[in-house]
């Protein structure tokens, strides 16, 4: 079972209650949440916020390819996973993303997650614009995109 | 021909636009699109090495949101993304 999206915080909230009621499954006997948030300083930097880019449609199209991906390559017993990034403004400490994944045994919800979220780094179009103190807001140079071959 | 071509993350910069507009005679490559854009630059923002840094280490999509290579040919009216290094999460 997956869900993603990605949340244009314009007109919507990302939302911990919604993540945590879509995983809920009888079949999983253990749950992870893996929350992203905006931390204060990168690069010796005072960081106020983060600005986030997407390209709505190529980032839901990897994040189902990445949670199919970890199905494969893991062998999974009952995954269920919800990812959703935000795009827009998060002011420090707000958050960025939610990976909250379910499975049959507590040791694949940690692979999973993590799974999720090094993929997300490597292959999913998703761009950062940081804001500082005192400073001009600067994207991050980040890293070529990993194309699936 | 006319190459609509989507702007994201640091690309934004190069025009405040969502979009650049390119117009060809004939049929080309991503690699032709990426020089033309690479020209843009040069001319629009001659001291800025970091843009055209950002253009060589960018990807493309195409319409229907699949990374494509720089050989990949460009016949007709169409929109494509430039996808300059990721950094999400």
């Amino acid at each position: 079972m997956f869900h993603c999206d990605v949340v244009n915080l314009k007109i919507s909230k990302i939302s911990l209650e919604r993540a945590t009621d879509f995983i809920e499954s009888h079949k999983c006997g253990a749950s992870l949440f893996f929350i992203g948030t905006v931390r204060d300083m990168n690069n010796e930097k005072e960081v106020t916020g983060i600005t986030y880019d997407s390209h709505d449609k190529m980032v839901k199209k990897s994040f189902k390819e990445i949670y199919e991906d970890a199905i494969k390559k893991l062998k999974l017993e009952h995954p269920v996973a919800f990812v959703e990034h935000v795009k827009g403004y998060v002011p420090l400490g707000g958050i960025s993303i939610i990976i909250a994944v379910a499975c049959k045994h507590r040791s694949q919800v940690y692979e999973f997650s993590r799974f999720i979220i090094e993929e997300i780094k490597k292959k999913t179009p998703i761009w950062k614009k940081e804001h500082y103190k005192g400073e001009d807001a600067k994207w991050l140079e980040g890293q070529q995109i990993q194309i699936k071959k | 021909m006319i190459i609509k071509l989507e702007l994201f993350g640091m690309s934004k910069e190069f025009s405040k636009d969502e979009f650049l507009h390119f117009e060809f005679d004939n049929e080309i490559t991503v690699k032709d699109l990426r020089i033309k854009l690479e020209q843009m630059i040069k001319n629009e923002f001659p001291k800025n090495n970091n843009y055209l840094e950002v253009v060589k280490k960018s990807a493309f999509s195409s319409e229907d949101n699949e990374i494509v290579e720089d050989n990949y040919k460009l016949n007709k009216d169409q929109k494509l993304a430039i996808i300059p290094p990721i950094g999400g999460g």
